[in-house]
């Protein structure tokens, strides 16, 4: 990536994930290739919508087989999984 | 001597003896200065530019009319109408105080001065050094202060002092023995002589009013009945009478660094602040310093009304900073009653060596930012604009991580 000076870049930003969900309750089954062992803790996350670029998450963090903690979340308005810390 | 005095040689003395020295109306002495025809006449020390009503020492005819030092300013004058009052002198009596000090502990003496006019010393150690005999070591002080004063010797400073209150210029007064003769001695002698001590300055006279005259009444009153009706003051006075007394605290001979200046025109308000920078400047810049801070300093001036000014300035923390120091010893010298012709500093204590100081460690802040600053240049013209980089927190409570933390260039 290459930035010049003066630019700000932000951390934290989503990176896309492959995940297989539940199609009863959406809970994440697999995140990228790994088992999900347990789900720790469920939130979801309405944002920004009060302007044009509105947020709606539903994040999971989950603990899978291989012991790795994950966040990942499902963007309910324009579908698709991300993993992100 | 009399009753209770008696010749103590080194040999046989294994008990405390105290020496007394006293100059009666030391302060006023130095303040008339040449006119010593004052001193024959009504006269007292003026009240203290800025401080209480009430005049200094008296001399002897003003004492003949009630008049003392303490006495209140009015009640002095409708006492006395031909009071002469002299302008206090307290930078003279100080340095003049100061040469009479140093040539006590000349004679090898640890001296402990209880104000301009008395000092104590104990003769125990200087014995041996002068013959071996309370009479020589006697003969070696006043030789030493090539001036007239009463000398006393007594098991305890108060029972030292009463003996040089007692005592002729030439013909010291010598008390022998311990707290048991040093009582006998006092117990006859007037509670007037509990003036001499600071703490007990204010009980001669209510003590007089409720009949007790002699300082052997008033050591012979239950402990519990003084204590109840003077507290602790009187609890102090009583053991005084008792012949007991706290132990000597001889001083620590001061370094003298002092730098003075000569006022072409009495000066007042911002050529007496640059003055007092100059001498500042000067103090500081004095070799025998030795890098040292200064912890207390004495800014005296003469003023053009006659008279000196004399105030201690103690600094909060020991300082080398000359902007500093202005800052404290300007705000005292607006206090001056009168334009000043001479201005002298001096220092009175010593701090720890300079690199104690805050101001270093502020430089050394500074100093590390630019190096700091210097090296994020070299590493970005070494690996690119983005070689030095930081985390800044933009909306730290956001619900969003995304929006968070960013990174940004290091400045």
């Amino acid at each position: 990536m290459s930035r010049s000076a003066g630019r700000t870049h932000r951390l934290g930003q989503p990176r896309r994930a492959r995940v297989e969900a539940d199609l009863n309750d959406g809970r994440p089954c697999v995140v990228d290739g790994r088992v999900v062992d347990g789900v720790r803790e469920s939130w979801l996350v309405e944002d920004r919508w009060w302007n044009g670029s509105p947020i709606r998450r539903r994040y999971w963090e989950i603990v899978t087989t291989c012991g790795r903690d994950v966040v990942v979340f499902h963007d309910l308005r324009d579908g698709g999984w991300f993993a992100q810390r | 001597m009399d009753g209770g005095a008696g010749r103590i040689t080194g040999r046989t003395c294994v008990r405390i003896v105290i020496v007394c020295v006293l100059l009666p109306r030391f302060q006023l002495t130095v303040a008339a200065g040449d006119r010593e025809e004052l001193l024959r006449t009504p006269a007292a020390l003026a009240p203290e530019p800025g401080g209480e009503a009430r005049v200094g020492e008296a001399s002897p005819a003003a004492e003949a009319f009630g008049v003392r030092a303490g006495t209140p300013l009015g009640e002095a004058l409708a006492r006395c109408p031909s009071l002469t009052l002299v302008p206090p002198d307290p930078a003279g009596v100080a340095d003049r105080w100061e040469r009479l000090l140093v040539r006590l502990e000349s004679i090898g003496a640890a001296v402990e001065p209880e104000r301009p006019g008395l000092a104590c010393f104990a003769a125990r150690g200087l014995l041996r050094l002068h013959g071996g005999s309370l009479e020589r070591v006697l003969a070696a002080a006043r030789h030493a202060l090539r001036q007239p004063a009463r000398l006393g010797a007594g098991p305890s400073r108060f029972c030292a002092l009463a003996a040089a209150s007692r005592a002729r210029v030439r013909r010291p007064m010598v008390v022998a023995g311990g707290e048991a003769e040093a009582a006998a001695y006092l117990a006859g002698l007037p509670v007037a002589l509990l003036h001499g001590r600071r703490e007990t300055v204010s009980l001669p006279e209510p003590l007089e009013r409720l009949g007790i005259a002699t300082l052997g009444e008033l050591a012979a009153l239950p402990r519990a009945a003084v204590a109840d009706r003077f507290g602790a003051q009187g609890l102090l006075a009583r053991e005084l009478a008792c012949g007991r007394d706290g132990a000597l605290a001889p001083r620590q001979p001061p370094e003298r660094l002092a730098e003075e200046l000569e006022l072409p025109e009495a000066l007042s308000g911002v050529q007496l602040d640059r003055a007092l920078q100059l001498l500042v400047d000067r103090l500081l810049a004095r070799r025998e310093r030795r890098g040292r801070t200064l912890r207390t300093v004495v800014l005296s001036a003469t003023l053009v009304e006659g008279g000196t000014w004399r105030d201690r300035v103690p600094f909060r923390e020991a300082l080398a900073d000359p902007q500093r120091m202005l800052l404290a010893l300007a705000q005292r010298l607006a206090l001056l009653p009168a334009p000043a012709e001479r201005l002298r500093l001096a220092v009175e204590r010593f701090g720890p060596p300079t690199s104690d100081q805050r101001s270093l460690l502020d430089e050394a802040v500074a100093v590390r930012r630019s190096r700091l600053r210097e090296a994020v240049q070299q590493a970005r013209a070494a690996a690119g604009p983005d070689a030095a980089l930081r985390v800044l927190a933009v909306e730290e409570q956001s619900r969003v991580p995304e929006r968070r933390v960013v990174l940004t260039p290091f400045e």
